[in-house]
Order: structure tokens, then C-alpha cells, then sequence
């Protein structure tokens, strides 16, 4: 039988795996954690000596547990991307992304910002046909000479010396970047991905 | 620490490697043609029958993205040994995407051939 040692060699490595899976779906994640289980098992059985050599050789030939879940992680987002282009399940597959390397943790954050700013217009644009009066893209005046552009998506009062800048522009407009925004930002993040996913382990050899 | 080799033996190898992962999801598919395996028979069959050497962490991942994807179904089955083994087989829509690449492998392969056979002689 597999020594102590090694047994918890194997235990380790998939409690590591088990980890940095959380946030998958529990049933998928534990059916990869058993598959896994059986292959090292049966990798260390048939090399005949139970050894904490052939146990390193079985677990090397994996690839260290980050690997392995950042395979397994950003195949789930292509995947999911593929069957349906969801920005809130794009995001769930990036949160996951984002703890397991620094680059997932900024691909997470550009899309943020990406699906928020596409919101924002989406809101906008919605918003003009109810309060025409106060939403829309607006030109402010802070001070002489100081003026900054501001997305107006509140319902208080129209700002004072301000100047509505597209007028009922804004719902075509903000509809259009809006989705094109969101749009831009979702297969940007699943770019990234695919580089990712192309720059870990070599397939082969 | 990586051997600094020519630029050009480099971008060969970058070429191979591109080249055998496109080809891996079509080489598991034919591995299953005949009947389910569980992965490390995917992994032996992939050795044996053809000159591929897979690196293994690659082959899982790739498995459970296939099923998801509907062109494979697993199985669940206790081994002599003591242990499960998760099996693999082909679904309705696996053998019929694999039964479409293989044509366009064919296809895409003799023509290939064929323009590459100057070079070849020696």
C-alpha cells in the first residue's frame, strides 16, 4: 500500500485543487477532484513500487494544482461563454480567475469597470424617457472655465448651468454604447482568457 | 533553466505545438470511436496508437469541457482494483462531430499532401 507519506502527498495536492476550485459548480468540482483520485491511484499502482517517487512523478506529470485549476477554470468560462454570453456568469468565471492568478485579478477588474460603464449607459439612456428633465449627458460648469462631462442618471434637480449635451440623443446613443460597450468588454475578457489558457502547460510532451 | 536555441528552431517548435493542440480534441474523439475508456486508457491509446505524447493535465480539463459541451456523457464504474473509474463515451452529437472533422481532417490532409509532396522527396 501507498505509504503515509505519500498518501498525504496526494491528499494535499487535491485538498490544493479542491480549494482553488470553490466558486464551480460543488458536483462538477468534486467529480474532477475523484476522477483525478482514481487516475493517481492507478498511475502509482501499475508503476508497482508504491513509492514517494512514483507518487511525484504521477502528481508532476499533472501539473501543480494552479494549473490544473486555471485549465480546468478558464475552459468553464469559454465554455460558458460558448453555450451562453451572460456578463453575470462571465463574471463568476472571472472572480474564480482573478484567485488564482494576477492576471485573471485584472482582466476582473478592466470587465468591471467595462459592464459598469455599459450599464451606466444602458440606465442613462432609459432613464431620459422618464425624467427627461434631469438624466442625459451633461455638460457641467464647476467653476469659470471648469467644465467636466457627467453622466446624469439621478432624479434630483437639473443641475445648474449645466447644458444637456444629446438631448434625446442620449437613448439611442446610450443604448447603442451601452450594449457595444458590454459587448467589447465580454469578448475582451474571453481574449484574454484564450491567451491564458494558451500559456499554460503545453499540451504536449 | 531553458537552453537558449535559434530563433528559428524555436518558432518550429511554437508551430508543432500549435499544431498538435489543434489536433487533440479531434484525437480524443477518435480515441472513443470504439467504445468508452476512462482517461488513462484515453491517455494510453492516444501513446500507442499514434506517436502523441499528451501531457496528462491537459487531457482532463479538456474531457470535462467536452462533456459540457455535449459530445460526450460520463460514467461512473467500480474497478477490479477497488477504485471508481469515471468512463467516457461518444454521444449522438459526438459521433457526428467527429465523423464531420474526421472528413474535414481527410479533406483538409490530401490536399496538404499534395502540395508538400515536392518537398518531401529528397
Amino acid at each position: 500500500m501507498t505509504t503515509p507519506d505519500s498518501q498525504q502527498k496526494v491528499d494535499a495536492y487535491l485538498e490544493k485543487l479542491r480549494r482553488l476550485l470553490r466558486g464551480m459548480n460543488p458536483e462538477d468540482a468534486r467529480e474532477i477532484i475523484e476522477e483525478l483520485r482514481s487516475h493517481i491511484t492507478e498511475k502509482t499502482a501499475v508503476s508497482g513500487q508504491l513509492t514517494a517517487a512514483a507518487v511525484s512523478a504521477a502528481l508532476s506529470e499533472l501539473g501543480t494544482p494552479e494549473e490544473l485549476a486555471g485549465q480546468y477554470t478558464t475552459d468553464d468560462l469559454l465554455m460558458r461563454a460558448e453555450v451562453s454570453r451572460s456578463p453575470v456568469r462571465i463574471l463568476e468565471s472571472l472572480f474564480r480567475w482573478a484567485s488564482l492568478s494576477v492576471a485573471g485579478f485584472f482582466v476582473l477588474l478592466g470587465s468591471i469597470v467595462g459592464y459598469f460603464l455599459g450599464g451606466a449607459f444602458m440606465w442613462c439612456a432609459v432613464l431620459k424617457l422618464i425624467h427627461p428633465q434631469t438624466a442625459g449627458l451633461w455638460l457641467l460648469a464647476d467653476g469659470p472655465g471648469v467644465t467636466r462631462l457627467s453622466l446624469r442618471m439621478g432624479f434630483g434637480s437639473p443641475p445648474l448651468g449645466g447644458r444637456d449635451l444629446l438631448g434625446w440623443w442620449i437613448v439611442p446613443v446610450g443604448l447603442v454604447a451601452g450594449c457595444g460597450l458590454v459587448m467589447l468588454t465580454t469578448r475582451l475578457a474571453l481574449w484574454c482568457a484564450r491567451q491564458y489558457r494558451k500559456s499554460l502547460a503545453l499540451p504536449w510532451g | 533553466m531553458k537552453q537558449s536555441r535559434p530563433a528559428e528552431q524555436e518558432s518550429a517548435d511554437k508551430w508543432e505545438v500549435q499544431l498538435r493542440k489543434g489536433c487533440l480534441e479531434l484525437a480524443i474523439l477518435a480515441a472513443l470511436w470504439e467504445g468508452k475508456l476512462y482517461g488513462l486508457e484515453i491517455l494510453r491509446r492516444l501513446e500507442s496508437d499514434s506517436d502523441l505524447v499528451v501531457s496528462e493535465g491537459t487531457v482532463y480539463p479538456l474531457l470535462s469541457r467536452l462533456k459540457v459541451l455535449g459530445l460526450v456523457r460520463s460514467e461512473w464504474v467500480e474497478s477490479d482494483s477497488g477504485h471508481p473509474r469515471k468512463y467516457y463515451a461518444l454521444t449522438p452529437a459526438g459521433k457526428q462531430r467527429s465523423r464531420e472533422m474526421a472528413a474535414m481532417w481527410m479533406r483538409f490532409s490530401s490536399s496538404m499532401n499534395r502540395l508538400l509532396a515536392p518537398l518531401a522527396q529528397r
